[in-house]
């Protein structure tokens, strides 16, 4: 594979973040699945990068699973979003960050929407009036928090403590990037790298000293397709795709994952699990899976964050082999215990993936 | 025109989403549902073109417009700018609005869509929350969440999650004017009705099957699979 | 006596240059490159004969020996000129000038830039070419993947910037359908082992011979036509490619590993048929190239007076239909010329 060919493509898709004032929105996946990752990067923003950043207790959910499970209209979605522009411009802010891909893709569409079609935002404003007395200016600037973590990667390399390394053999660490469909596939331009290479996730690995994994299902869907997890009797549909992306990525050896979308880190660690249990089958080394993270973890990781206060006991598939290969130090006695020490006993062991 | 035409050309992602197809098959390629489902995303859009009313009506009762996942990936694709996932969106909501869906078992799913996402949004503020993903309807969460979430209110807090309490942070409980806004705007924009439209068609449909709609109907529009879909 | 200027020394610079000497008018031909022949000069042979094309060219560049041709080699028009008695003046590159009283434009097209599909992977997979790099492949006789191996399994992909909004290119380039059907047979008679695909959306086979020569194809060469266009291609391990596409005829996706993945690329009008164009201030159809002023009675003039086209500037053609258009553009412009 020819990397100035990727690094051409990469040129033309650089795409315009905002340098500080974000007005930060929070994603219902991640708050459950990684409440650590969105404490982490509000914590690397504000103490490590020295950037102003909203964290309004005010917004709610965009409501964007139940838009693409077809339950919220698109009126409907786009007034909670007009909303949340709302809360935006009151407090002062111009530059709008959800940390959900899905919110990300739904907040871009709705910009565009608007843009193609100005009677559909008059429409809203007046929604927006009716149901809550709110104005709202449209952002200034949109990006996923993923884009301003790589805006500011090298910042972030200069404050490392560890690097993507295997410090027992000096080797690279092989990281797969894995990015949320809807970050650029229905926008290209919007992010960075584009649709077919994107470097969101890829400059991260390669700033951070670790090597990128680029293999043949690489663009595949994680397999989420809302209604496809979320009502119980679809879910083949979510593990046969991802199951499809680790056989890919298998041969690769890599060491770990790293996802832009919340989702997609939530499915491609617990399918893991799932196959395991349905097949006795394992992606990992020695039984192990491959640990997957957040790109929150991924940072927090380098500049030496506490892995239990990231929250990575929160995954199915151990960290451990990723930690001990990075030379991080970790209390193996603390990963399951409360904050003030109190033993909660401990999660029970899977038939076949080791952890 | 037929009644089905005229709702499918006036609604947004419609329009956005379908120009017109050369059945060049780029969609159907990399569908993760055409991969897994008997189908066929390139169909639907020539379906869709072909324009017959009675087809379409076929359609919105099928199961077929339900196996797709929204990814969007299509729209990457397609040479000539369409997006068969907006089609999608535009034939759901159709059918949703003319009581289709519950002709067929994948779109009778959307009385659990509803009643699980649609009420958690209203209820909670969020699509998702913890106490949500119970274990025995989510076994494929494995071990570690079930530890999770027989722990839940000591373990979010070290994990800096700030769960059901007021203030910022993660799942934060949102506050009561925040809530009575997004109600608001439920209402004004449609969303309610939607959501109740949803509901009585679904009724009507479980009183026909004699079944409980929040019990029985529920829990089969959750946990069916004929097995025909492949 | 008369003289005609001629921007662009392809085929249909070439013969309308012949054409208007043997009929007794002066002929500046000005070409960029150091030779003519233009895009001709890249390929090994020409459907639906199999002709060599160098065979062509020679004798295209043979006829140019005329008295009457004066052939001005790496020159570039850098400014054109017109005057009140409809005279043209063109400065050349090296600051020379030259008068004529038409100006016959045959600029040409440019082959589809492969690296805008960017799904397919071109400059950056290791066996993803172009139809142009296969020609070159044809006359070193070394059809090889990036390993030095034979290719078991080739993929050729149709349409490669062609028929697709996302490049902005909404029109047919006619000839690659053509063009996959010659080369697939020309890689079968190299590697009588090796497994050969055409991935296609319609065959155009618009030329006489052509439908015969796919058929032939199909019969005789044993070569494998899949209704489908490409969705996006990978590489994997091995550095084979790993592609993805619908066989729509029985609507199904499919994967395939190829070990060599050939992209037609299409037809685009040249830079300098566009800058030309925008030096002249002739009109330009939605395709990029020259909008000719009537597609049946006019096709070889413009909105400008005395400003001529010829060949691939105004659309996609072969080069049958290059010698005819050039021919006739000489019969336009004696006229225009004899009713001054």
């Amino acid at each position: 594979m020819n990397l100035e060919g990727k690094q051409q493509v990469w040129k033309d898709y650089q795409k315009e973040i905002a340098d500080d004032r974000y007005y930060y929105a929070r994603s219902c996946i991640r708050q459950t699945f990684f409440p650590g990752s969105e404490w982490a990067y509000l914590d690397i923003l504000k103490n490590k990068l020295g950037k102003d950043v909203l964290d309004d207790p005010r917004h709610t959910t965009c409501t964007g699973i139940g838009y693409h499970s077809d339950v919220v209209p698109v009126q409907t979605i786009m007034t909670v979003v007009a909303r949340h522009f709302a809360l935006m411009t009151e407090a002062g802010y111009e530059n709008i960050t959800p940390s959900c891909i899905t919110s990300f893709g739904i907040y871009t569409e709705i910009l565009e929407t608007w843009a193609h079609h100005p009677e559909i935002e008059e429409q809203i404003r007046e929604y927006l009036w009716k149901a809550t007395g709110r104005e709202f200016k449209k952002p200034k600037n949109l990006a996923h928090t993923s884009d301003i973590i790589y805006k500011f990667r090298e910042d972030i390399a200069a404050q490392a403590r560890y690097k993507l390394v295997d410090v027992h053999t000096g080797r690279q660490l092989r990281g797969v990037d894995h990015i949320g469909c809807h970050y650029a596939k229905m926008f290209p331009s919007k992010g960075i790298g584009g649709a077919e290479f994107p470097a969101v996730l890829s400059g991260m690995i390669s700033s951070w000293g670790g090597d990128v994994v680029d293999y043949p299902e690489r663009r595949h869907c994680c397999g989420f397709g809302f209604r496809q997890y979320l009502v119980m009797a679809n879910r083949g549909y979510s593990v046969a795709n991802s199951k499809k992306k680790f056989e890919s990525m298998r041969p690769y050896e890599p060491d770990f994952i790293v996802a832009n979308c919340p989702g997609c880190a939530m499915f491609l660690d617990k399918w893991q699990y799932t196959i395991s249990e349905m097949e006795g089958t394992t992606y990992g080394q020695d039984g192990y899976g491959i640990p997957v993270l957040t790109y929150e973890e991924l940072a927090g990781l380098v500049l030496g964050y506490d892995p239990w206060e990231l929250g990575l006991q929160m995954h199915q598939v151990a960290v451990e082999p990723l930690l001990d290969k990075m030379g991080i130090a970790y209390d193996p006695e603390m990963k399951y215990r409360t904050k003030e020490g109190k033993d909660i006993g401990r999660p029970k062991c899977p038939t076949y993936l080791k952890v | 025109m037929g009644d089905i035409l005229k709702r499918l050309r006036e609604d947004i992602h419609f329009m956005e989403g379908f120009n017109s197809c050369m059945n060049c098959g780029v969609c159907t390629a990399i569908c993760p549902a055409a991969e897994f489902y008997n189908y066929d995303p390139r169909v639907i859009v020539e379906t869709v073109q072909r324009g017959d009313e009675g087809e379409i009506e076929e359609l919105l009762k099928s199961d077929t417009i339900w196996y797709c996942g929204e990814c969007m990936s299509c729209k990457t694709r397609c040479p000539r700018c369409n997006t068969p996932g907006l089609v999608i969106m535009g034939l759901r909501k159709v059918s949703q609005e003319l009581g289709y869906f519950v002709h067929s078992e994948k779109g009778r799913q959307q009385y659990a869509l509803k009643h699980v996402i649609g009420e958690s949004v209203l209820k909670r503020g969020y699509c998702v929350t913890p106490d949500l993903v119970k274990p025995e309807m989510h076994p494929e969460q494995g071990p570690v969440w079930e530890w999770i979430y027989e722990h839940m209110d000591d373990f979010y807090d070290r994990v800096h999650g700030n769960l059901r309490k007021p203030g910022a942070g993660a799942l934060r409980a949102v506050d009561a004017e925040s809530m009575d806004e997004l109600h608001r705007i439920f209402d004004v924009t449609g969303g309610t009705e939607f959501l109740n439209q949803i509901e009585s068609y679904s009724r009507e449909k479980a009183e026909e099957e004699g079944t409980d709609l929040e019990e029985g109907y529920f829990l089969r529009t959750y946990m069916e699979n004929s097995g025909n879909h492949q | 006596m008369h003289t005609v200027i001629i921007i662009g020394g392809g085929p249909a610079g070439c013969e309308a240059a012949y054409q208007l000497a043997s009929d007794g008018i002066q002929v500046h031909l000005i070409e960029k490159n150091n030779e003519t022949g233009g895009n001709l000069n890249n390929w090994y042979q020409l459907f639906p004969d199999r002709k060599n094309a160098q065979d062509l060219n020679k004798r295209l560049q043979e006829q140019l020996n005329h008295p009457g041709i004066t052939l001005h080699l790496g020159m570039e028009p850098s400014r054109v000129e017109k005057d009140g008695q409809g005279r043209f003046s063109v400065s050349l590159s090296d600051g020379s000038l030259l008068e004529g009283d038409a100006l016959l434009v045959a600029t040409g097209f440019k082959t589809f830039d492969a690296k805008r599909k960017e799904e397919y992977g071109y400059g950056i997979y290791e066996n993803v070419v172009t139809s142009v790099d296969l020609e070159n492949m044809f006359r070193n006789h070394a059809i090889r993947t990036s390993k030095g191996d034979v290719p078991r399994r080739i993929g050729i992909i149709h349409c490669v910037g062609s028929r697709d909004e996302k490049v902005c290119n909404f029109h047919c380039s006619k000839l690659c359908c053509i063009t996959g059907v010659k080369q697939a047979i020309e890689l079968r008679e190299m590697l009588p082992e090796s497994e050969i695909f055409c991935f296609y959306m319609d065959m155009r086979m618009f030329g006489p011979g052509y439908e015969e020569m796919y058929r032939e194809a199909q019969e005789k060469y044993n070569i494998k036509f899949i209704r489908g266009r490409l969705s996006e291609a990978a590489e994997n391990r091995e550095h084979q490619v790993q592609v993805k596409v619908e066989d729509t005829l029985l609507g199904r996706p499919l994967r395939v590993t190829l070990d060599l993945m050939v992209l037609l690329v299409g037809m685009e009008a040249s830079n300098e048929t566009q800058g030309m164009a925008r030096e002249l201030g002739v009109k330009l159809a939605p395709s990029g190239f020259i909008l000719p002023l009537d597609p049946h009675y006019g096709n070889n003039l413009t909105g400008e007076k005395g400003v001529f086209i010829t060949g691939c500037c105004s659309a996609p053609m072969n080069l049958t239909d290059t010698l005819n258009d050039a021919r006739s553009a000489a019969v336009c412009i004696t006229r225009y010329l004899n009713m001054k």
